[in-house]
């Protein structure tokens, strides 16, 4: 420990610490033991614990970080550190809330289920922002912009624990083949022998160099990592465990740093050397500041030389409170009283000896009934074996009900664990996964016995020698308990409580009010009573909880058993499992090659899958996105427009059985298609639903290039590859993404021809000499590009497909050679804008899986004389051929000047009532709308029940202002229904 | 632009290689097609890299290899060879030379990339001399260990984000 003074505020006062030590023991050492108020009550709460247990002792940071519900008893403090005290109001002392405690009665067990029932309405006017705006302790950050990272580890072995137990199993593993972690939650290995005076030598020597020896003998074997700070929270199948580093212990966080570390471990063997826990007992205000677990306590001693009490009352029922009296008596402090709930002749001679030497006011066979204080401990009352009531003036009770084998992430591992009636608690039974337990964690509290433990269960690893250390114990060498959950409480009154879960304010009461109300099962009895479900997960409290519940129930613990302990094994900040998955990060990004030009040129982005495709262009400042499209569309129809089609999916097929592939996954029929050819292609699901389309290009009968949409890219390869691999192994074809290998420029607009002329002069773009849907290789510098005759506009176009290392100079190549021509770059907008008014769908848009091509009008893609192909069995199924499905339809409005809304519903009532009372017929939903500067109106595409039928008929389209606009339908067709400009 | 990172016993730097997917059923006729045009025989063990002053040659899957090119050709060499290639019936080449290439150096790699991959680099599960196919920083990649040095390679669209996100590793 080191004397280095630092200075943090609590609650706006300043206090000092020493270096190393946590909130909890800087507060203890400037006697401060009101640290903050309960949850539901507003008691008045202290220090319980030394650890990660702690129920009470949870704080708010002030920092960028704006840390809430932190552990006093965990976080170390740092120079500067500011901590302010939760869940008050006014102030720590006298908080207005603890007005609550007053009215318990209403708040007992399942309230929120029985009271928030009624009236209509208040729980979303009334009750939900009420709860809302008081539930909860601290509160969180604002802005945080977190730098934690995740760091996975693929090893042989995992040590839980840096205590003892896990010391000497690494020990055990130093130097063999197997690669080793050992993660130790504190900032020090050694675990209880750092903690107490358990142990009085270790190899003859003293723990502290004992410890010192084995971590530099661990670190220099080059088998084993050792990360301190680091807490297991998670046990997962199969042997990946997730750990939580904290990065900024004792030091304010950097902001270029991560404060948290996620190591995520895959491993063959998990060793939990995890220890065990202390567990509490209930009695009357076993709340109040000033009531600390014994083990605790003592800890605060070994660890950081803070004496919270130098009388304290210890009240115990087992004998590991012998360790705490002789750290006691050592330091000349003598204890106020001691009392035990066995009969002196079960206690062991150590403890008796202690007591009578030093002449220990000795109460056996008793129990302490209650406490009382203000703020804190002032008294306690002690029901002597002759049931009479004594009453002892202290400011400190420490207790121990017994330890639990921290079993948490044994059985988050689904480890099976079994009630021992010796040592009165649960220990593992029955590993599932490669879990080996080891110690006090296993059950075990014999030190003496550990190494032949450490040596028997390690000893299947090849290559490891036994460890030969010999621990000599200080005190009582067995484990001795007397069961007791919970003393008998005398004074009855609306302030005094005994809990059974310090964190949500669960009393004893509420288990037993909650078993009268028939939840006799106990993972009914957590719920309802919310026992254990707090962020401690009811760590010191949860067995005790059995104990009584299994009292009441009159049963055995067994036959009541254990609730699911769940991860985390500790609260885990969203930031840390986020890890660097956010802000600029969140996605991967895919960017074309020509994506440096559309940022010159203003494009504003649009996130199409991880692409960033162009959505539009702004031509300046003060340009609307409505104005910008606008202009690009009318560009697009009177002169010409490129839009950078990089993105389409693009697979190259090839193979002996490749035609009779196409003509399998596409609705069309490729057989008769000429080479150097292509064709819009439809694939369906198995269900007959769309899947995806495209332009299928034939080089010949081996050879195709298909293209997808951007997002179907993966899906759409994905779905050939399982057919050619799992239908259709017997087919000699194979295929390629070709996607990031080509980019591709969509050429469109009445003047493309001048343009690609201009850029291309060596080939003949002529209708004749180069038709529509049709496509030519062409050299081009060093290498080949290949141009397609088509549009996705409805215009005259061509896409050219050029390799990415040239992309951008002939992109700049194709305005250079029309910079008298008005070409514009369009984007995602236009695109959508132009399609829809040539009545182009989007898979995805106008189409959401429930959608048959028939339904779409498009009929004359399906291959009629085809024997087979995806889907096409699902199409003659009676739900498909009804006639009452939605049909692809256009809509025009009545009025002009209206535009009609993507998503609203299609009906057939002028009027709607504000708000609707009675059920409105939909027909469908607008799937798609523009406004078309073309035409001057608003133009859209609608799936609407029976759409062929109703074509001609005026409907009604819903906005959303709950009116309605008059629209006439139309064939979803707007522009050049007899393709002249398509293939002029 | 070709860029280079370092930190502490890490290099990383970004080369400009070429590259050919070939798919077939991986048969005699296959490999006798293949070693006609470059004078290499394909690996037949799954995941396995082989290599010489001029290619490595990795199978990648059951039926699909990977064909980095070393030593630079022209495009029209490349689109020769993939020509050639394509001119047998049992196999589908493609030209995959848009490809991002970086080759990590220096102890600290395996940590490094540890913070942005899963993918367990010891020894005894990837050793010198094979590939694999894995996610680094929820991307596709390929790795392939050249004894000393991995060269990894993922698609050209996500370069930007992929150097930012190995400057963020390094960094943090």
């Amino acid at each position: 420990m080191s004397e280095n003074k630092i200075y943090f505020k609590f609650d706006g006062k300043t206090y000092g610490g020493n270096q190393g030590d946590t909130i909890a023991s800087a507060l203890l050492r400037n006697e401060v033991k009101l640290v903050g108020r309960s949850f539901k009550y507003h008691r008045p709460r202290g220090i319980y614990t030394c650890g990660i247990e702690e129920p009470n002792a949870l704080v708010q940071l002030i920092n960028e970080h704006n840390e809430p519900n932190v552990r006093a008893t965990v976080k170390k403090i740092y120079d500067g550190m500011v901590v302010k005290s939760q869940n008050r109001w006014p102030s720590l002392k006298r908080d207005l809330g603890s007005i609550n405690n007053l009215l318990s009665p209403i708040f007992s067990a399942g309230f929120y289920y029985k009271t928030f029932m009624g009236p209509k309405g208040f729980w979303k006017n009334v009750y939900e922002p009420l709860i809302r705006r008081t539930a909860g302790l601290g509160k969180p950050p604002r802005e945080f912009k977190s730098k934690s990272i995740h760091l996975h580890h693929n090893i042989d072995i995992l040590i839980v624990g840096g205590g003892l137990a896990g010391l000497l199993a690494a020990k055990k593993l130093a130097g063999t083949d197997q690669d080793v972690l050992l993660v130790e939650r504190d900032n020090n290995l050694g675990g209880i022998l750092r903690n107490s005076n358990k142990i009085k030598s270790i190899d003859g020597q003293k723990s502290a160099d004992w410890i010192e020896k084995t971590e530099w003998l661990l670190k220099s074997a080059n088998n084993i990592k050792i990360l301190k700070n680091t807490t297991v929270t998670t046990y997962n199948y199969k042997d990946h465990l997730i750990a939580i580093e904290d990065k900024t212990v004792g030091a304010q966080p950097d902001n270029n740093k991560p404060e948290l570390v996620m190591h995520k471990i895959r491993t063959k063997h998990t060793v939990l050397a995890n220890g065990h826990i202390e567990r509490f007992l209930s009695f009357r205000n076993n709340d109040l500041p000033g009531v600390m677990l014994a083990a605790s306590f003592e800890k605060y001693i070994h660890r950081y030389g803070v004496v919270a009490d130098t009388s304290p009352v210890i009240f115990t029922n087992n004998s590991s409170t012998f360790s705490l009296l002789k750290t006691m008596v050592d330091m000349n402090h003598k204890p106020k009283a001691y009392v035990d709930v066995r009969d002196s002749k079960k206690i062991e001679k150590e403890t008796l000896e202690l007591i009578n030497n030093y002449n220990i006011p000795f109460y056996p066979k008793s129990e302490i009934e209650g406490c009382e204080g203000k703020n804190q401990i002032e008294k306690v009352f002690i029901r002597t074996k002759k049931d009479k009531t004594l009453k002892i003036k202290t400011s400190m009770l420490c207790i121990s009900g017994g330890l639990n084998p921290d079993i948490h992430l044994f059985t988050q591992s689904k480890g099976l664990v079994k009630w021992d009636e010796k040592i009165l608690t649960f220990k593992p039974e029955k590993s599932f996964q490669n879990t080996i337990t080891l110690g006090s964690v296993s059950g075990n509290f014999h030190f003496e016995k550990l190494v032949e433990e450490v040596n028997k269960k390690l000893g299947f690893i090849e290559g490891c020698n036994n460890v030969n250390t010999n621990i000599e114990v200080l005190g009582p060498k067995e484990f001795y308990i007397k069961e007791i959950w919970e003393t008998k409480s005398l004074k009855k009154s609306l302030w005094s409580k005994s809990f059974i879960d310090l964190q949500n304010d669960v009393t004893t009461k509420d288990l037993r009010q909650a078993i009268r109300e028939g939840f006799d099962r106990i993972e009914h009895l957590k719920r309802f009573t919310t026992n254990s479900m707090g962020t401690d997960q009811g760590k010191i409290s949860s067995i005790n909880a059995l104990g009584i519940a299994s009292k009441l129930l009159k049963k055995s613990v067994s036959e009541v058993g254990t609730t699911t302990y769940r991860p985390p094994y500790s609260p885990v900040s969203f930031s840390a499992i986020a890890g660097r998955s956010t802000y600029e990060f969140y996605d991967p990004v895919r960017k074309t090659p020509i994506h440096p030009w559309h940022e010159k040129q203003n494009a504003v982005f649009e996130d199409v899958g991880q692409w960033k495709r162009p959505w539009y262009f702004k031509k300046n400042e003060n340009e609307s996105m409505r104005d910008a499209v606008q202009r690009e569309s009318k560009k697009v129809r009177e002169s010409a427009g490129i839009l950078d089609g990089s993105t389409l999916g693009k697979i190259e097929i090839k193979g002996r059985d490749a035609l009779q592939f196409i003509n399998l996954m596409y609705t069309n029929s490729f057989t008769k298609m000429k080479p150097m050819s292509g064709r819009y292609g439809l694939m369906l699901g198995e269900d007959g639903m769309v899947k995806d389309d495209g332009i299928v290009c034939k080089i010949n009968d081996q050879h195709f290039i298909a293209t997808t949409t951007t997002g179907g890219a993966a899906s759409v390869l994905s779905h050939m590859e399982e057919y050619a691999q799992t239908e259709w192994p017997h087919m000699n074809v194979f295929m390629n993404s070709i996607t990031e290998q080509f980019s591709t420029f969509n050429l469109s607009g009445p003047k493309s021809r001048i343009i690609i002329q201009r850029v291309f002069p060596s080939v003949d773009f002529s209708n004749e000499k180069f038709p529509y849907m049709t496509f030519k290789f062409l050299d081009y510098l060093d290498t080949q590009v290949r141009i397609l005759r088509a549009s996705f506009t409805g215009e005259l176009g061509y896409e050219i497909y050029v390799p990415p290392k040239h992309a951008l100079k002939l992109w700049e190549r194709i305005f250079y050679s029309s910079r008298d021509i008005e070409l514009v770059p369009y984007g995602t907008e236009t695109m959508h804008l132009l399609r829809a008014e040539k009545g182009y769908i989007i898979v995805g848009q106008d189409t959401d899986g429930t959608v048959t091509p028939i339904d779409l009008n498009l009929n004359w893609m399906i291959g009629k004389n085809k024997n087979d192909f995806i889907g096409k069995r699902s199409l003659n199924r009676s739900d498909i051929i009804k006639s009452d499905r939605k049909q692809l339809v256009g809509l025009v409005p009545i009025d002009k000047s209206y535009g009609i809304e993507e998503g609203q519903h299609v009906i057939e009532q002028e009027n709607l009532s504000t708000p609707i009372k009675k059920p409105v017929k939909m027909l469908g939903q607008v799937t798609s709308s523009y406004f078309s500067p073309t035409l001057n109106h608003s133009v859209a595409m609608a799936l609407i029940k029976e759409g062929n039928r109703k074509i001609g008929s005026h409907l009604f389209v819903s906005t959303s202002n709950l009116n309605t606009i008059a629209v006439e339908v139309v064939k979803p067709n707007f522009i050049d229904p007899e393709n002249v400009r398509l293939k002029s | 632009m070709m860029s280079t990172f370092s930190a502490k016993d890490l290099l990383i730097e970004q080369q400009d290689f070429q590259q050919i997917l070939i798919r077939g059923k991986g048969d005699g006729s296959f490999a006798e097609a293949v070693n006609k045009e470059i004078s290499f025989l394909p690996p037949s063990d799954n995941l396995r890299m082989v290599g010489n002053d001029k290619y490595l040659f990795a199978k990648q899957s059951f039926d699909q290899w990977s064909l980095v090119c070393l030593a630079k050709k022209s495009d029209k060499e490349m689109i020769n060879l993939i020509s050639s290639l394509n001119q047998n019936e049992g196999i589908l080449a493609s030209d995959y030379s848009h490809t991002s290439y970086f080759e990590f150096t220096g102890e600290n790699k395996n940590y490094y990339l540890n913070k942005i991959t899963h993918f367990d680099f010891r020894q005894k599960k990837f050793p010198a001399s094979t590939m694999a196919q894995t996610l680094i920083a929820r991307i596709d990649c390929c790795i392939y260990n050249l004894k000393d040095k991995y060269l990894i390679t993922c698609h050209s669209s996500f370069e930007d984000y992929f150097k930012d996100r190995l400057q963020d590793t390094i960094k943090i």
